[in-house]
């Protein structure tokens, strides 16, 4: 009786506390005119449901585009910040040199850095450096700059800290050199953390707002939630076809997430908070 | 390692540069650039020639009324958002920390707002906050209906218009408070984690004399880190409100923004982002104090 009452209030809160997402995918399937109809009891109508602001949505926001554009800008940013970041986290948990200890420190002061405090200045260095106009001079402009990221080298760096060492002296008595021993024990060895890595940059930059809206200044160069913005802003406002757009640009990160989601240690989220 | 075959002194740089060379180009010379614009009446497409005018871009923001308004709503807005946010993820945690498969469910369900992006929330929700217009209406406003009180535009009301937004902002963000929340149940030891499950008598007690006291760790961090977060606000209110009504809801970084894309006023708005910088290492190293004065 206590365990059925158990479910019953985690069930209903769960569907409270989804109720905005929920409603954005019925809704999605409404036509346009019903979309606010019914207040409340909206919600049960099935009238009239089909696709068409999907098929609407997905050219006038011209979303195989801006998703084909945004999958490579996460694929790009987490590719390369995936070899730079533990690089360098391996070098700052593994060698003795001088300076280590500043570039840590560095390391530590970078991570407060909010992006949207660089945006205006880098933009000039983006500039500066050509990277502004084209298709991949736009791409790399996306790309670069939020490669190398200060917390993910801190957070592989305390993961490469916890291995314990016999692993790599077995494989130093092998003959192995230091990328060896990198790439084939160290790396290997610390998966879940990247998993981990990977699956917050992934929800961190596909939603990325306030620096594609400054870089992506050409229509096919747009990034996924700039075209559901311009969806959003530039009249005629049809709700059906933001939503259907918005369920669109949701439907990969949860796919993501789905998978990801075994990968990912809880434990791991919260790995920062004791040093 | 550092003494393992192979190594040598040049091998932790060759590991070092791409990252350096990348943090390098794209944080450090950028921030330093905007340092020293920041001390200038650079424009944004001139900035060759621009003059050096000292602190004046700085004590015009600080008179500048909308600056101060920015500094204002974003306050209000962590001021909002983070007791409310934190406790609320307390809770939740506290409330499904527990082995069946059935509460892991409930904790997926908490996260994914976390996982959807802003964008779409903010465009999202300033559906769900759609004012009543016959029998046309928001999602919230029907349930506001449901329980009888009267319909209102959140979004158009400049009493409203920020709460509004705090109120999505904590829907949204608290899984990931609560799943760090999750983290630190886990690593309690078995007698203060069945103290954590609060069903039965004395609860309360419990909660502050055992929970709390091992829990401060987590809680430092998810204030700390909420607060800083909350302080970049920036997409709810640019796409739902466009700031208004009535510069109600005009974020810091919004005033950033604009003072650079539409006034094309590059220094003020690289002091506006110094001043932003100020603030958040501020933040960060009371932080550290509390932290530091935890382990003394």
């Amino acid at each position: 009786m206590k365990r059925a009452r158990g479910w019953l209030v985690a069930g209903a809160t769960a569907a409270l506390f989804l109720l905005p997402l929920l409603w954005m995918l019925h809704a999605s399937f409404r036509p346009e005119a019903e979309v606010f109809a019914g207040g409340f009891r909206g919600l049960f109508s099935l009238r009239g449901l089909s696709l068409d602001n999907y098929a609407s949505a997905w050219r006038r926001a011209a979303l195989g585009v801006g998703l084909f554009n945004s999958f490579l800008q996460v694929a790009g940013i987490l590719g390369l910040g995936l070899l730079f970041n533990s690089l360098a986290a391996f070098a700052l948990a593994r060698f003795e040199f001088a300076g280590r200890r500043l570039l840590f420190g560095l390391v530590l002061v970078l991570l407060i850095l909010p992006v949207e405090v660089l945006a205006v200045p880098l933009l000039l260095t983006v500039r500066d450096l050509g990277l502004t106009g084209g298709y991949a001079r736009t791409l790399a402009a996306l790309v670069l700059p939020f490669a190398v990221k200060a917390f993910n080298v801190y957070f592989l760096r305390q993961h490469f800290l916890a291995l314990p060492r016999d692993l790599e002296e077995a494989a130093v008595v092998d003959g192995a050199g230091p990328f060896r021993i990198y790439w084939s024990v160290a790396l290997p060895a610390i998966r879940p953390a990247l998993a981990t890595v990977l699956v917050l940059d992934v929800l961190a930059h596909w939603s990325d707002f306030i620096w594609p809206l400054i870089v992506c200044t050409r229509a096919e160069t747009r990034t996924v939630q700039l075209a559901l913005a311009n969806l959003f802003t530039q009249p005629p406002i049809q709700w059906g076809d933001i939503l259907a757009c918005a369920v669109l640009v949701t439907l990969p990160v949860l796919l993501v997430f789905r998978l990801a989601q075994r990968h990912v240690v809880a434990s791991d989220l919260g790995a920062g908070i004791k040093s | 390692m550092n003494r393992a075959a192979g190594a040598t002194r040049a091998t932790p740089w060759l590991f070092l540069a791409p990252a350096l060379l990348l943090l390098g180009t794209f944080t450090l010379v950028p921030m330093l650039r905007a340092a020293a614009w920041s001390f200038t009446g650079a424009d944004l497409l001139d900035v060759e020639g621009a003059r050096w005018i000292g602190a004046a871009n700085y004590s015009d923001l600080l008179t500048d009324p909308r600056f101060r308004r920015a500094f204002f709503n974003t306050a209000l807005f962590a001021l909002m958002v983070v007791p409310a946010q934190a406790a609320l993820a307390f809770f939740l945690a506290l409330w499904v920390n527990r082995p069946e498969p059935h509460w892991r469910w409930l904790r997926t369900a908490f996260f994914v707002p976390v996982v959807v992006s802003m964008p779409v929330l903010a465009v999202l929700w300033t559906m769900l906050y759609q004012p009543l217009r016959g029998d046309q209406m928001g999602l919230v406003n029907a349930l506001v209906a449901g329980l009888g009180l009267p319909a209102q535009d959140w979004l158009q009301n400049p009493r409203l218009a920020l709460p509004a937004i705090a109120f999505m902002s904590v829907w949204q963000g608290v899984g990931f408070q609560m799943m760090i929340f999750l983290a630190g149940l886990q690593n309690l030891s078995k007698d203060q984690l069945e103290a954590a499950q609060i069903d039965g008598a004395h609860a309360g007690q419990r909660l502050r004399h055992v929970i709390v006291p091992a829990m401060r760790p987590s809680i430092v961090f998810v204030l700390t880190a909420t607060l800083i977060l909350s302080f970049r606000l920036f997409v709810q209110p640019y796409l739902m409100t466009r700031g208004g009504p009535a510069d109600a809801t005009v974020s810091l970084i919004q005033y950033v923004y604009e003072t650079t894309f539409l006034g094309r006023e590059l220094g003020r708005a690289c002091a506006g982002a110094m001043l932003f910088l100020l603030l958040v290492a501020g933040l960060t190293l009371l932080q550290r104090l509390c932290a530091r004065e935890e382990r003394s």
